[in-house]
């Protein structure tokens, strides 16, 4: 409220000082409001092509970038792996090697533990319960569950991580690594994210909960960040090589769907979950007129497309996207 | 009659408070120069409060202390934390998350705070395979047990009339176990680290009794993470600890070497690093209370 009392104080302040400011009438002309017939007539095919070409020049100075780097990265741990060989992983180095190796021991446990977790999770639910019966079913003493403070969350991230990998595996077998061209990329996605949400079908009955532990204040920055890396890898395979707006917006449309598909999901009764996939092909088809009404109309909504951008970015440098894939 | 009795308390009181403080004044012993001066000296020291004193005699000094305070232990817990100490101990045995079927070692526990909340929240708790478990308390110190002992049959929480535990209350010392390798699932020690003589020995003992996948919990007062939070908690614990220990359990020095030993303990991340040398994994600490107790955590893998 107060937000906008001050932004009206503003303008009225803005009103007031225009006419003093504005000294030479030209200044004033160029303030008045342009018809809108100049902006459309400003952007014509010529200026289009030139942009896509400038794109293209620049995926290509980007890709070339990108081997580059990739290239010097892996010059750079042959050399380390070398120089460990030799040395025997002397000092720091050494100390440094000997956590990671620990630190590995105690993931691989974790891991253990949360996979056995997984059988006891249509009986006890997404709940410390479930983990408590998987450590002892890898042979480790009930209290070991105090490894996951946060309880049923720990088991939900989980297993999305995990069936997130076996969707990007599955899609980089498909794709050839992403080499191979998608022919239709909207079936594509459609196909993936039907992939993602049969894997969660054993789980059905409890997966209210786990979408509840998921809304869970404590525990959305990770879902969040899981879902949108998800979504980026399923638009990296569907042939998505975008460096404009459209990439945020075609990710952002794709989680989106993703969720409101899996809510769906939880309600549908129809044999084989038909009326789910139903309805995910029906916002896809939604999803793709609104982009192509979008991109009739860039003209008028480039301003809004910048403020977006910019807002995304700094949300996702908040969330902080960076985060341990598993 | 009354008030001259009362007077004559307040004059030794006050007396004592003087004495106490101008040999506090006069006595501590820089701690930077400890280690030096001592390692000359054939044995080696440790500290009972601010004191410094053999290590064969630290165990004598603080056996002594818990003696005397045995009685009042937890009268005097309960008006020296304003309660607090209670929620303490529930947030750690929650921590904890008790399982039927585990194996518990509550060291230090003389009066069974910590054994009683194990065992009502396993009662608290389905069981529909009908599993054994067991809590062993354990103390250094008999009396303290024996307090223990009695609050349990008193609170009706004896073996006969639990049905899936078993009780044992064994005297020991937390430096050397009376127990068998990997008998224990957990291990709590519960504000009784700070008494010990050599912590690196009992965390290694620890160690030693847990089975693979076991965990070492530990509930200590520990250092505030507030500049001003850790004035305002000296000036209480200096100022207003001893004499009021000195007024309802008729002890000072107990008191005194309660807060002096509360100072000595060492800072959360350091005795994070003890636990990790002592071979545990996944080692985390939390402070309750802006740190003026902490939980550690730890676990044999």
């Amino acid at each position: 409220m107060a937000n906008v009392r001050c932004l009206q104080k503003l303008i009225r302040l803005q009103k007031l000082l225009l006419p003093l400011n504005a000294q030479s009438p030209r200044q004033l002309a160029s303030l008045q409001p342009r018809p809108l017939t100049f902006l459309l007539a400003r952007r014509n095919y010529a200026s289009d092509e030139k942009t896509t070409t400038n794109l293209n020049d620049f995926r290509a100075r980007e890709e070339q970038r990108e081997k580059e780097r990739d290239a010097a990265d892996e010059a750079a741990a042959k050399a380390a792996q070398k120089e460990a060989g030799t040395t025997g992983g002397t000092g720091s180095g050494g100390s440094g090697q000997q956590d990671d190796a620990k630190q590995a021991k105690v993931d691989a446990i974790r891991v253990k533990i949360l996979d056995a977790a997984l059988q006891h999770v249509p009986q006890h639910g997404w709940t410390r319960q479930a983990i408590v019966q998987g450590a002892e079913d890898s042979g480790y003493p009930s209290v070991i569950h105090g490894m996951f403070p946060e309880g049923g969350f720990a088991l939900v991230s989980h297993f999305n991580g995990k069936c997130n990998a076996q969707l990007v595996a599955s899609l980089e077998q498909k794709t050839d690594s992403g080499k191979l061209e998608v022919e239709n990329p909207l079936d594509f996605l459609v196909q993936a994210v039907r992939q993602r949400l049969e894997m969660v079908a054993p789980y059905k009955a409890q997966w209210p909960q786990a979408m509840g532990l998921i809304a869970q204040p404590q525990n959305a920055p990770t879902a969040l960040a899981q879902v949108l890396t998800l979504v980026d890898d399923i638009c990296y395979y569907s042939g998505d090589r975008s460096v404009d707006f459209g990439w945020y917006t075609r990710r952002v449309g794709l989680a989106t769907i993703m969720k409101m598909t899996e809510l769906y999901f939880l309600q549908d009764t129809s044999p084989g979950n038909a009326q789910t996939w139903e309805f995910l092909k029906n916002r896809m088809d939604e999803a793709v007129q609104l982009q192509m009404m979008l991109s009739q109309t860039e003209g008028m909504t480039h301003t809004f497309q910048r403020s977006f951008n910019s807002a995304f970015i700094t949300a996702r440098n908040i969330l902080g996207l960076g985060y341990n894939r598993n | 009659m009354q008030s001259t009795r009362s007077h004559r308390l307040l004059l030794s009181l006050t007396r004592r408070f003087l004495t106490n403080r101008t040999a506090g004044q006069a006595s501590p012993p820089p701690l930077w120069a400890r280690g030096a001066a001592n390692a000359a000296t054939e044995e080696h020291t440790t500290h009972f409060g601010f004191q410094t004193v053999r290590e064969s005699e630290k165990e004598q000094k603080v056996h002594q202390v818990f003696e005397q305070v045995a009685q009042s232990y937890d009268m005097m817990n309960d008006a020296l934390s304003l309660g607090i100490h209670r929620v303490w101990k529930d947030i750690f045995v929650e921590r904890l998350g008790p399982v039927h079927g585990m194996r518990l070692l509550d060291m230090a526990g003389g009066t069974g705070d910590i054994t009683f909340r194990y065992l009502r929240y396993l009662a608290n708790q389905p069981n529909p395979k009908q599993r054994l478990s067991h809590v062993t308390v354990s103390d250094i110190n008999q009396h303290m047990l024996d307090v223990g002992e009695e609050r349990a049959k008193r609170l009706g929480l004896t073996a006969d009339k639990l049905p899936n535990s078993t009780i044992a209350w064994k005297c020991a010392d937390a430096e050397k176990l009376p127990f068998e390798s990997d008998s224990y699932t957990a291990y709590t020690i519960a504000f009784g680290v700070r008494n010990v003589t050599r912590v690196d020995k009992v965390l290694a003992e620890a160690y030693r009794v847990l089975q693979p996948g076991g965990r070492f919990m530990c509930l200590e007062f520990s250092h505030l993470t507030n500049e001003t939070m850790q004035w305002l908690y000296d000036q209480y614990s200096f100022q207003l600890i001893p004499p009021m220990g000195q007024l309802l359990a008729g002890q000072w020095q107990a008191y005194q070497y309660l807060v002096e030993s509360i100072r000595r303990f060492p800072k959360q991340e350091q005795f994070k690093q003890m636990i990790q040398e002592a071979g545990f994994e996944q080692v985390s600490y939390e402070n309750l209370t802006f740190g003026m107790v902490s939980i550690h955590s730890g676990f044999k893998l």
